[in-house]
């Protein structure tokens, strides 16, 4: 046998063990442990592998972002934040109809800004906003829907987890990652928006209005959220204009979130010790699944099986576009039944050579940050699809007397206006390298001739 | 774990698995803190840094803690090595539940069991290797580029981690052993 041959069959071990229930991590590991075994001949490799392997990866630089990022995701769920985004979009939002969904879901994104996880995110804005949706007699199919979907702003916004794995895969800038996904995150939230008002125009029952504020109380809600702001443009600021590295930014916004969280008394040494185990667990299962993505890679870099995909596909002469979106509608699939963060760290070692290999008219660099946004976003969209939809199943907990039926059919809108967002950031790139771009000082002249 | 007696008792002596249980819980629980704690200080330690390399020039003797970026990667090392028993121990590894999702929770139970025997050979291996490597590092007096601290050091705390992996990991297999004789996964 081959190793193509064996690296392919190896592929097939691994969905079989994932399918009987084998965690994901583990699964890679072991398929990429066997594999590198029977390449190499020689089991002093694989042992090599192990001497070396989890210990670079658990102190890598670039990846102490992760557990530092989770670690201020738990004090935000801390700081009393929720309720105060939620007030403040509602007060701008709230007299139209269907206007505390949309509220929702800006404080979402607002959330978002400060957390870098999608269930995080969803929790803690539905322990606001479900109530208050219900007590307005909002149809739960809309209730649980727009919090679901709210929910995936936070793995769009930066800081954003799933983000830095893909930066490192793919070695790129964490810096221009997270510029590039400003603009499609806040398209999104606005899309969900528009999403709201045609669904309440189409199903005028479904939602209420409530009175309209002046804008002195807009303001003043407004000012509530400072702290917000000012975390989110220390954090995101700081690592945009170079004063500090994704993980000192990472632990500036983790202290802040913290002090936030102390100063609102949400954050005793029980809070504290319950803060540690979320981050516990979180950190300890992306990183075995890290681990296990860095072994069975190894493995296949061994085969040569990216690189010989890549000159094959290019080689076919396909239309690049017509594979990018064949690759994009196989993360849609995947992601009914995966997580997003193994989907990426099991597919972009494959995907991400052949997409290179293509020429979308871009820059590599352009296309890699490109591509990494679209994935970002089409996996995002397996948070909300059945029969997997984590977002559905949380906010589905919360929302104790709402069918799952009804929150799947409150979700199908807001996955159609996922899937219009991909369509137009596939069609126009320039969309999602604006900011890059511009940070890259590609549009100053521009501004020049503009101002003289 | 709420019931002492296990649905009817049992499997492999379901009484004691259940005071081991309790035990293995308390522990992962101290060292699960003494990771956090690390992370919390290595978030202070990295502000500080930063903010006394922002005041360079404007307060005079201000300025970066040296080598923080080491002490930030050994402290992480540590703190994820413990973080993995935890999430071990709370079944937080991430599984694809869909294709089997028809079975019994005793059904489910036999699988877990499976992956969890695997699980601890590998976490054997993993914490095996790392002996032999902290050992490696510290016959040849490997230290780091700034703060001139052993590596071995680092090594020999992710140890901590790693070995207790391999316990928590034996004690979910046990675990899983009496699921499958008791009512199943998740009934308890």
């Amino acid at each position: 046998m081959s190793d193509i041959e064996l690296a392919i069959l190896s592929f097939f071990v691994l969905i079989g063990m994932i399918f009987i229930r084998v965690p994901i991590g583990l699964a890679m590991l072991l398929c990429g442990l066997t594999g590198t075994w029977i390449v190499t001949d020689s089991y002093r490799v694989v042992l090599g592998q192990m001497k070396v392997i989890p210990f670079d990866t658990f102190s890598s630089y670039s990846l102490t972002i992760v557990p530092l990022f989770l670690l201020m995701g738990q004090f935000a769920t801390r700081g009393g934040m929720s309720k105060a985004l939620f007030k403040a979009a509602e007060s701008f939002l709230g007299h139209r109809k269907g206007g505390i969904a949309m509220a929702a879901i800006g404080a979402c994104a607002g959330f978002g800004a400060i957390c870098g996880s999608s269930l995080a995110t969803a929790a803690t804005m539905a322990n606001v906003a479900l109530p208050e949706m219900r007590r307005a007699g909002y149809s739960n199919s809309l209730a649980t829907g727009c919090l679901a979907a709210g929910g995936t702003l936070g793995i769009l916004i930066p800081p954003s987890v799933v983000l830095v794995i893909y930066a490192i895969l793919a070695e790129q800038n964490i810096v221009k990652m997270f510029a590039a996904a400003l603009i499609p995150g806040i398209l999104a939230a606005i899309g969900y928006m528009i999403t709201v008002a045609i669904y309440v125009r189409l199903n005028p029952e479904s939602a209420t209005s409530l009175k309209r504020q002046p804008w002195s109380a807009r303001m003043k809600a407004l000012f509530e959220v400072w702290p917000v702001m000012l975390i989110f443009s220390l954090v995101i600021g700081g690592i945009y204009m170079g004063w500090f590295t994704p993980t000192e930014g990472a632990a500036v916004g983790a202290m802040g979130t913290g002090l936030l969280a102390y100063a609102q008394g949400g954050l005793g040494w029980k809070e504290l010790r319950e803060c540690i185990f979320g981050t516990a667990a979180a950190t300890g299962m992306i990183f075995f699944i890290i681990l296990g993505a860095s072994v069975y890679n190894t493995f296949l870099a061994l085969t040569q099986l990216p690189q010989d995909t890549a000159t094959m596909v290019g080689n076919m002469g396909v239309d690049p576009w017509l594979v990018l979106i064949m690759i994009l509608a196989c993360y849609l699939v995947f992601g009914c039944i995966m997580d997003s963060l193994s989907m990426i760290l099991l597919t972009i070692p494959i995907f991400f050579p052949v997409v290179m290999g293509l020429d979308f008219g871009m820059s590599s660099e352009e296309t890699a940050i490109w591509f990494g946004i679209l994935v970002l976003i089409v996996v995002e969209v397996g948070l909300i699809t059945p029969p997997v939809g984590m977002n559905i199943f949380i906010i589905n907990n919360l929302a104790k007397t709402v069918s799952m039926r009804e929150s799947y059919r409150g979700v199908i809108p807001f996955v159609i206006s996922d899937l219009v967002r991909v369509v137009i950031l596939t069609a126009f790139p320039f969309v999602t390298l604006f900011l890059v771009r511009a940070l890259d000082g590609k549009y100053d002249n521009l501004l020049l001739q503009m101002f003289n | 774990m709420d019931t002492m007696d296990n649905g009817g008792g049992r499997g492999l002596a379901p009484r004691v698995e259940y005071k081991v249980g309790c035990m293995v819980t308390q522990i992962s629980e101290y060292i699960a803190l003494a990771g956090g704690l690390v992370l919390v200080f290595l978030m202070l330690l990295t502000t500080i840094s930063v903010t006394g390399r922002g005041f360079i020039g404007i307060i005079p003797g201000a300025g970066p803690v040296p080598g923080d970026f080491e002490i930030v990667e050994a402290g992480c090392a540590f703190a994820v090595f413990i973080f993995l028993p935890w999430a071990q121990l709370k079944r937080e590894h991430v599984s694809v539940d869909i294709a089997v999702s028809w079975m019994s929770p005793r059904g489910i139970a036999v699988l877990s069991l499976i992956s969890n025997i695997l699980l601890t050979a590998v976490a054997a291996l993993i914490a095996w290797q790392l002996y032999k490597g902290a050992g490696g590092k510290f016959r040849y007096n490997e230290t780091t580029q700034i703060l001139q601290f052993p590596v071995w050091w680092a090594y020999a705390a992710s140890l901590i981690g790693a070995v207790w992996f391999v316990v928590v990991s034996a004690y979910t297999v046990w675990r899983s052993v009496n699921e499958v004789c008791g009512d199943g996964e998740g009934t308890r």
